[in-house]
């Protein structure tokens, strides 16, 4: 991103799309579709996106260091194995996040201690953590304990718990980012890593803490899906790591680093559910929808012009 | 000018530290192939057969093919994890049925579109500057997703007499697929070594700030490494397609992870400018012959991309912390 534009639209990325594809989507559905403003329909939407925000805003933490994590997808889904698998639905959600942990510090390890790139790195866990989890569970089915369902599908008051959920993690990430001492080191080291390790910041513990953070956001999101879904499922999590990334980038986070916030990241999930919500109603092959996705990724990356060329 | 100090290597411990260096530098996939074939004649000597190792080349030929697309992105410091998608389009353009052509213009069509995918990859990773990686990404959803979206108006079929012959005939024992993979391999790998745009490939690879500021045609080199990939996994697929008959979604779902393993277990790593083809291409036939040994361990899909994974992660991290150290 140019100078001039970090000047107009400060480290949030906020600009013209991020702001104005959510409206856009909104009047057009509403136009469009009816049934979009029933209450009904508000609920689905949130319960929709809300495992999408909390991995999405993994993936932002990552994405302020100039990082990024495609092995979300496979954590989420482990998660949803363990957790039908393990007849202790605490030991469950225990053990699920404590593998979150382990896979988020193999690649904060694998990106900021050996300088492999994140990538690589997250491309390789991916594909070792869904190998594992297709040996932990190999087709989709299980029971998901009674306790979880309800914390992924009660109401209280009229709103949906996805709601909790999703206002619980943005306040949780809102605090790590804009309150914290970590948060600031989060900032320096993604706008110049050099400049921060020169003026006496830790660079590596920080990156390796994001990577970690990232991880365990995909198996909370994974602990909510099941419980949403009410039943295991391997290959759960597949659509995320690059549902994730298109998120971010559509709420005008950086992937290059230092530029982004958690009300992007909102936003940019928003749209996302809007779309997929938007062509649900319209009756829409699901397989069109996902190739949509990927229109919008490449769109949502062509607008961020990065300095180098490849990887 | 002679040197004031002796050269290590005129001592013996020198020329054997030196000695040590230069293994340690080779491709990690000739001692891995040699590990490999040695733990199998041990353990599993009938995987060693010439009629099996015959096959297990077969199989590695679509894979070999998808490895030279592969190695050229990765030493232009790009990466292209396409060819699922790649591959999924020519199946089902070939087998659908769903265009009724004769079979040269379907065979023509499929490469065609490979250099369309490649270039627009392309496009957006040289031009608009895109992350390689989130552009072939992305390139697979939106081509696995219109396939798909096409395939339930209808479904994939058999596939056209030529492909079957290029996967499925055999001259004597030797499969002609490992043949057509050599008749690709031997004159790219003379052709980067001999040519102008070999060289620039390595100069690129190696500090792409000082190809870029000593004018060299980047731009143009990272199409047509990106536009050989494509069409190199337009191939693969002719391949796979050929070995089964006919064609399916789930064709050629792997090549991207395995070639990117294949090519980092070949010796090509980000950002050194170094990297041959032989290495790759050893690496490739490595990683079929160790699912072939793993699967006679009875080791299913699981433990295959356990493997995988835990391949691609080790040996970019030893090629990294080797570039660490130097």
């Amino acid at each position: 991103m140019s100078n001039s534009r970090i000047r107009r639209f400060g480290r949030t990325g906020l600009g013209l799309i991020p702001l104005g594809l959510p409206v856009l989507m909104f009047i057009l559905l509403a136009v469009q579709s009816p049934d979009f403003f029933e209450p009904q329909n508000i609920a689905n939407v949130i319960s929709q996106v809300a495992a999408l925000l909390i991995v999405a805003l993994g993936q932002l933490l990552v994405a302020l260091i100039g990082g990024i994590d495609i092995s979300v997808g496979s954590v989420l889904s482990l998660t949803s194995a363990l957790i039908v698998s393990i007849a202790n639905p605490w030991l469950a959600i225990g053990s699920a996040l404590g593998a979150s942990l382990l896979v988020g510090a193999a690649n904060g390890v694998g990106v900021t201690i050996f300088g492999v790139h994140p990538l690589i790195m997250t491309l390789a866990s991916m594909t070792f953590v869904q190998g594992f989890t297709l040996l932990v569970l190999p087709a989709a089915g299980g029971n998901v304990p009674d306790p979880l369902i309800m914390l992924a599908k009660a109401s209280v008051g009229g709103f949906p718990a996805a709601f909790f959920w999703c206002v619980a993690v943005s306040l949780i990430a809102s605090v790590l980012l804009y309150k914290s001492r970590f948060g600031l080191r989060v900032f320096a080291i993604g706008a110049s890593s050099e400049n921060a390790a020169l003026n006496g910041v830790d660079v590596i513990t920080p990156r390796v803490v994001c990577y970690v953070l990232c991880s365990v956001s995909s198996a909370v999101a994974g602990i909510y899906l099941t419980g949403r879904i009410s039943t295991g499922d391997p290959t759960m999590g597949q659509p995320f790591s690059l549902d994730s990334v298109t998120a971010i980038a559509l709420g005008g986070v950086q992937l290059a680093g230092g530029v982004g916030s958690v009300i992007g990241a909102v936003l940019g999930t928003v749209t996302l559910g809007l779309i997929a919500n938007g062509m649900n109603l319209l009756g829409v092959s699901p397989f069109l929808r996902a190739a949509l996705t990927g229109v919008l990724l490449l769109g949502a990356i062509s607008l961020q012009r990065r300095r180098t060329i490849g990887v | 000018m002679r040197p004031v100090v002796a050269e290590p290597s005129r001592t013996l411990a020198g020329s054997l530290k030196s000695a040590g260096g230069r293994l340690l530098s080779l491709p990690i996939s000739y001692i891995g192939t040699i590990l490999l074939v040695v733990y199998a004649g041990l353990a599993r000597p009938v995987l060693l057969q010439p009629f099996l190792l015959m096959l297990i080349l077969r199989q590695a030929a679509p894979l070999g093919l998808a490895v030279i697309g592969q190695s050229l992105c990765i030493r232009v410091l790009s990466l292209d994890l396409s060819f699922g998608g790649v591959a999924m389009v020519v199946s089902y353009v070939l087998t659908s049925g769903y265009l009724k052509w004769p079979e040269p213009a379907l065979i023509a069509l499929c490469l065609v579109f490979g250099v369309a995918v490649g270039a627009l990859n392309a496009f957006f990773i040289a031009r608009l500057r895109a992350s390689s990686v989130i552009v072939t990404l992305a390139m697979v959803l939106v081509l696995s997703g219109v396939v798909t979206a096409f395939s339930q108006y209808r479904a994939p079929g058999d596939s056209p007499d030529f492909i079957k012959y290029l996967g499925q005939t055999r001259i004597g024992i030797v499969p002609l697929a490992p043949l057509v993979w050599l008749g690709v391999l031997i004159p790219i790998a003379i052709f980067l070594r001999a040519s102008v745009f070999g060289r620039y490939i390595d100069a690129i690879g190696a500090n792409p700030r000082a190809a870029w500021a000593s004018g060299l045609p980047y731009v143009r080199v990272v199409f047509a490494a990106h536009i050989l990939s494509s069409l190199f996994a337009v191939l693969s697929a002719f391949l796979l397609v050929g070995f089964v008959g006919f064609g399916s979604l789930s064709i050629g779902a792997d090549l991207a992870l395995n070639s990117l393993a294949a090519v980092i277990l070949g010796g090509v790593t980000f950002g050194s400018g170094k990297g041959g083809m032989l290495g790759p291409a050893v690496a490739a036939f490595m990683l079929v012959f160790c699912f072939n040994l793993l699967t006679s361990f009875g080791l299913g899909e699981p433990g295959k991309e356990m493997t995988q994974g835990a391949i691609i992660a080790l040996a970019a991290i030893a090629y990294a912390s080797r570039t660490l150290r130097q």
